[in-house]
């Protein structure tokens, strides 16, 4: 055996986040690790790169018991890690990046060109080809997340740790990585993979270990098993599936004529998108992050100044009109990234509450305070958010409770349309329901809905109408019913194909 | 029970950073030869040894306050606005010329030079604002370096073309405001002035306008982030505008009654050699922003400036000590700043 | 114009921009590491002020200029220590070490020299002047780069040295890491703790020689808050130069002139009030050129992102 992480415990204070875990590893093996936001995968893989100490427990490397101070310790130890979040410089070049921590060097000097030989070498011996002299800044995710396997492989690890590699990648890309981990795996690497998403797991893993609420709830290999007995593990019952009535489509809400944002590179941000949202429809909009989608809510919200096309709510011209005057005439916006956009962190759960509904609870410019205290109280009774009081400060409430807060905040608001982006990024499964189902109830009422996600299953559960966005263009629209997952990927990828 | 609780853990932190500025003004006394004790009873009493005393402590926090409360503002905006100085010295300097060459009665010119004073005042500080919305130029430095601008432009005024030439003495000042014009003093005999009363009812009116009215709430959201608040509908450049225009707004009255109150005419560096400016941002830092703080932080800066005053007269410890104590404090006060900060990040983990 | 724009005013420019130039040096390795040190002036004034009680206690230049950084150091340790280990907000520790500066040097002028307001002693000797052999010799240049203070040579080698730290060395490679994303660098076991008190000890030596040149090169005196904004417009050259060393240096010479430019002009008709306002308001015009990185970015960076 390879590696063994025996009776893990971590807790902080009152919350323990692994309970007795036991996990081992074999040469060569690809071992997925698979559980719910919050069952403690990403601590346990912390804990095997020293970046956090387990409260109680041990972990045998090659028979012999190891202790980490620090990521130093494990990467001497040749363990690596692929971080979710990338850990690049974007000013650096390609082979700098890999290089870092352990860069050649000629007396004090940093040697570049060696290190362009030597990345440029390591690049092929694996199957990897890079331009060493390319700023990571301009390389494309895919090749952002070789860099990273590079960089970990140039630092000698046996033992790499993919935590949810395949998030922001293309299909092709999320294929070609499978790839090159099997290849890897053949030579003798072993592997840990975090994930949550099962099909690529029962492709490539050899055993699959999963953890609910900090603890094992089964370890399998995975010939033995299924998608359906994973997810029974994981969530610990079987899923409600969600029904969907068939409900009249209206009239246009949303209608955007040509809008194109040009950006500072070459590429334009946005280019002439079209697109309409009717009374009682969800249109999902697809697409792998950062192709435009991001633009595309700014523009409609008002943060973002289109330089062409026209944008109409409810028969109204409001291209470029500030945000407070859009949402006036009957926007509300579930932003997709609640921590920058959705909320300020020191004020408290009923200060984030009230912004957008200042207008209803002031008189003379005074704000009227039992009435908002009331208001924000019935949210959090109704979406179970789990607060300490009203006026505890936003930054103590988890994400998920966080993001329910967000969504009552803006359904609340009434609007006949309403932007839902990336609603239930990192939320668990019971908030997630919640979330789905009050968007459901929405647009049944007859709101018009633009749901924007990457995630394809939320896209194909909800939307009844589906477009797919790649590189700020619209490629492809496709009606819910006849939607296929492999299509819509092709699409993502920019394979172009008439919708 | 739990209200009276936190407020005593609320009053904890800078009790002690008062302590800490005490301890630290005891070493420099040390180090001068002084005896500890005896220098802070001597600066007691330059403080509020006596009624006369303590009104002067008053009269000096005056201007203090109103600096300190247009800081806070534009702190809780996500603002820094360090040019107070220049905003004071624009503001006072308007203020005396309204209040002497404006013709009509007493009243009128008092009312008319205390808006003169917020006015340019707030100009100044909205130019700033102006700078970093429209050209993205860092509001730190650009109020920085206005300082520097304002006063000697104001300096220039009173050493040229206003200047008065009636005296014998060859101060650069303008000639002294008719007294009918004057702020009335509280008390005969005393230095304390109408303006204390008018800095005591801003801090209350700050206190509710930030906690109950829309646009306060607008503006701390701003600063709490303004990508929230952009989100929500705030428009960040026009609340920049706006606030900024208060904050220094709230300096010109600093100036102008100080002017109306206790100078009665602008004399070059009279405002800006006693530090009334740092004071106030000292007095913000100290209270966290807050309003009704910021107030009771002004006044025992002032009273730290009044008490070394008394100290020199009476011991041979000089009064820079009072300087040490205050910058001390500021240091504390900026550590108790992480201190909450490190336990915010515990709890998050 | 031929009596402004002479071989002095020059000459003059050089030993100007020499306090404006270290310190934005010592800014800019600040900035490199993630850290915006507002507290420059203060660090400056120190060293102007300990520059002089090393020299009226040694009589010895060398040991004043090595006083002075010594103090500016103890400074900026302190300034490490609330912005890296408490991880207090970098601006209010940097104001809060302006005045702490201004309090300390007002109270040891007092306690020290006995005296107020300033401290001038003719007795007082400042730095030594350097003919520098064959250059001295060429006509206008030799005039203008010759007969400067050892420390305003030592500038000019420091910024090209510290260029060649910074983009051509292993530690200046890790440190411009460091600053660029400190959660990947930290991830790499690299200590950036380390480097960034590694730089912030550099910015106090730095600040420390400038304000030697301050009050022992360009007069030989100490004045209460005699740095007059300096460490500001230095700070403001460290945003224009890109936090690049010959960059810095370029926009300090620009600030390093319009210092000269104000002295000279003082002589002339115009009224002094408007001849020091030049630097400033050149500075602010200057600042228009510059595109700070804007709100937007600054709060995305301090909003962490929930992805």
């Amino acid at each position: 055996m390879l590696l063994q992480m025996n009776s893990i415990t971590k807790s902080y204070g009152n919350v323990t986040a692994n309970s007795n875990v036991n996990f081992t590893l074999q040469k060569g093996e690809i071992h997925a690790l698979v559980g719910e936001n919050g069952a403690g995968k990403t601590t346990l893989m912390r804990i095997l790169y020293g970046m956090e100490s387990p409260t109680s427990g041990e972990i045998v490397l090659n028979g012999k018991p190891v202790t980490f101070e620090n990521p130093t310790d494990a990467i001497r130890h040749q363990i690596g890690m692929v971080h979710q979040h990338f850990m690049l410089f974007p000013t650096f070049t390609i082979s700098e990046n890999i290089v870092i921590g352990r860069e050649p060097s000629k007396g004090i000097g940093f040697d570049r060109k060696t290190a362009a030989m030597e990345t440029e070498q390591l690049g092929k011996q694996f199957g990897m080809p890079i331009d060493p002299w390319k700023k990571v800044a301009d390389c494309s995710l895919g090749m952002q997340q070789r860099v990273e396997i590079l960089k970990v492989l140039h630092q000698g690890a046996e033992i790499i740790i993919l935590d949810e590699p395949t998030g922001v990648l293309t299909p092709l890309e999320v294929k070609e990585l499978l790839i090159a981990i099997k290849t890897l795996a053949s030579q003798g690497k072993s592997f840990i993979l975090i994930s949550h998403k099962l099909q690529e797991i029962m492709d490539v893993a050899d055993r699959i270990t999963v953890l609910r609420d900090g603890k094992v709830t089964g370890t399998v290999f995975s010939k033995d098993t299924n998608a359906e007995q994973l997810s029974r593990l994981m969530v610990g019952r079987d899923l409600i599936h969600i029904s969907r009535n068939a409900t009249e489509v209206g009239q246009a809400v949303l209608d955007l004529e040509g809008i194109s944002v040009r950006g500072s590179k070459t590429k334009p941000l946005l280019s002439d998108v079209n697109l309409h949202v009717n009374e009682g429809e969800i249109v999902g909009i697809a697409g792998i992050s950062g192709n435009g989608q991001s633009e595309l809510i700014q523009a409609i919200s008002g943060l973002l100044k289109p330089d062409e096309g026209m944008i109409k709510l409810l028969g109204q011209d409001v291209t470029g009109a500030p945000v407070g005057a859009i949402r006036q005439i009957g926007l509300a916006h579930i932003p997709e990234d609640r921590y920058q956009w959705g909320v300020a962190k020191d004020a408290t759960v009923t200060e984030n509450g009230l912004m957008g509904h200042t207008g209803k609870h002031q008189k003379y410019g005074v704000l009227g305070g039992q009435g908002i205290r009331q208001m924000v109280s019935e949210w959090v009774e109704r979406f179970g958010i789990k607060t300490g009081s009203l006026s505890t400060k936003a930054q103590y409430l988890s994400g998920g409770n966080l993001q329910k807060l967000i969504v009552a905040r803006e359904l609340a608001q009434k609007t006949p349309f309403l932007i839902a982006a990336e609603p239930t990024r990192g939320v668990d499964v019971g908030a997630m329901e919640i979330i789905h189902g009050e968007l459901l109830k929405k647009r049944d009422e007859g709101g018009a809905i633009l749901l924007i996600s990457s995630e394809l299953t939320e896209i194909l559960k909800l939307s009844d109408r589906i477009l797919v966005m790649f590189e700020g263009m619209i490629v492809g629209e496709l009606n819910a019913a006849e939607a296929t997952e492999e299509h819509i990927s092709l699409l993502m990828a920019g394979g172009r194909a008439v919708g | 029970m739990d209200k009276l609780l936190q407020f005593g853990r609320s009053m904890l932190q800078p009790l002690l950073a008062i302590l800490v500025g005490l301890a630290a003004g005891a070493i420099a006394i040390v180090i001068v030869g002084g005896s500890v004790m005896d220098t802070y009873a001597e600066m007691w009493k330059g403080a509020f040894g006596s009624f006369y005393f303590f009104t002067n402590t008053l009269s000096r926090a005056t201007p203090i306050i109103l600096i300190g409360l247009g800081v806070a503002l534009a702190f809780r905006a996500g603002f820094f606005n360090m040019g107070s100085e220049g905003q004071m010295v624009l503001g006072a300097l308007s203020a005396a010329l309204t209040a002497i060459y404006l013709p009509g009665p007493g009243w009128f010119k008092l009312v008319a030079a205390i808006m003169a004073g917020i006015i340019s005042g707030g100009i100044w500080s909205a130019f700033a604002g102006w700078l970093d919305a429209k050209y993205k130029m860092n509001l730190l430095i650009t109020t920085l370096l206005l300082n520097y601008i304002a006063t000697l432009f104001a300096g220039y005024i009173v050493s040229y073309p206003l200047k008065d030439r009636s005296g014998s003495a060859a101060m650069a000042q303008t000639v002294m405001i008719d007294k009918s014009v004057w702020l009335p003093k509280l008390f005969h005999g005393m230095s304390v002035h109408g303006g204390f009363i008018i800095a005591a009812v801003s801090a209350v009116l700050l206190f509710f306008f930030m906690k109950f009215t829309v646009k306060g709430y607008e503006i701390r959201m701003l600063g709490g982030n303004p990508l929230f608040a952009s989100y929500g509908g705030v428009q960040r450049g026009k609340m920049m505008l706006l606030s900024m225009f208060v904050s220094g707004g709230f300096a010109g009255l600093a100036g102008s009654v100080e002017v109306l109150g206790t100078q009665y005419r602008y004399i070059d560096s009279a405002l800006t050699s006693p530090g009334y400016a740092w004071s106030g941002i000292m007095a913000t830092l100290l209270a966290g922003s807050h309003p009704l703080g910021t107030a009771v932080a002004a006044i025992l800066l002032a009273a730290l400036q009044t008490g070394g005053m008394g100290m020199e007269r009476n011991t041979d410890v000089p009064l820079e000590v009072s300087s040490i104590i205050q910058a001390v404090l500021i240091l504390f006060v900026s550590a108790k700043l992480s201190y909450s900060f490190l336990k915010r990040k515990k709890a998050r983990s | 114009m031929d009596q402004i724009f002479d071989v002095s005013l020059f000459a003059s420019t050089l030993r100007m921009i020499t306090p404006i130039l270290l310190a934005a040096l010592g800014g800019a390795i600040c900035a490199r590491v993630g850290l915006f040190n507002v507290g420059l002036e203060g660090l400056v004034l120190i060293g102007a002020f300990s520059a002089i009680v090393g020299n009226h206690f040694t009589g010895n230049v060398f040991l004043a200029v090595l006083f002075a950084v010594f103090c500016s150091l103890l400074f900026s340790i302190l300034f490490g220590y609330m912005s890296i280990q408490l991880k207090a907000n970098v601006i209010v520790v940097g104001i809060a070490l302006n005045f702490l500066a201004l309090g300390l040097t007002t109270f040891s002028l007092r306690a020290v020299f006995n005296v107020k307001g300033a401290y001038y002693n003719k007795d007082m000797v400042g730095l030594p002047k350097w003919d520098i052999p064959v250059l001295k010799d060429i006509p206008w240049l030799g005039d203008v780069l010759s007969g400067h203070s050892p420390l305003v040579y030592l500038s000019l080698v420091l910024v090209v040295l510290l260029q060649l730290f910074l983009f051509k060395t292993v530690t200046g490679f890790r440190l411009l890491a460091a600053g660029e994303n400190p959660t990947a660098a930290k991830s790499l076991g690299i200590k950036v703790t380390r480097i960034q008190y590694g730089a912030v000890l550099m910015c106090g030596v730095l600040c420390g020689l400038a304000g030697a040149q301050l009050s022992l090169g360009n007069v030989t005196m100490f004045t209460e808050g005699m740095t007059s904004g300096r460490g500001f417009i230095a700070l403001v050259a460290t945003m224009l130069g890109q936090s690049n060393p010959l960059g810095v240096a370029a926009s300090s010479l620009l600030f390093g002139f319009m210092d000269a430019l104000s002295i000279r002009l003082q002589g002339f008709a115009l009224p002094t009030h408007f001849t020091m306002m030049l630097p400033y308001i050149v500075t602010i015009a200057a600042m228009l050129f510059f595109k700070d990185k804007g709100y937007m970015q600054e709060a995305r960076k301090s909003n962490e992102s929930s992805r």
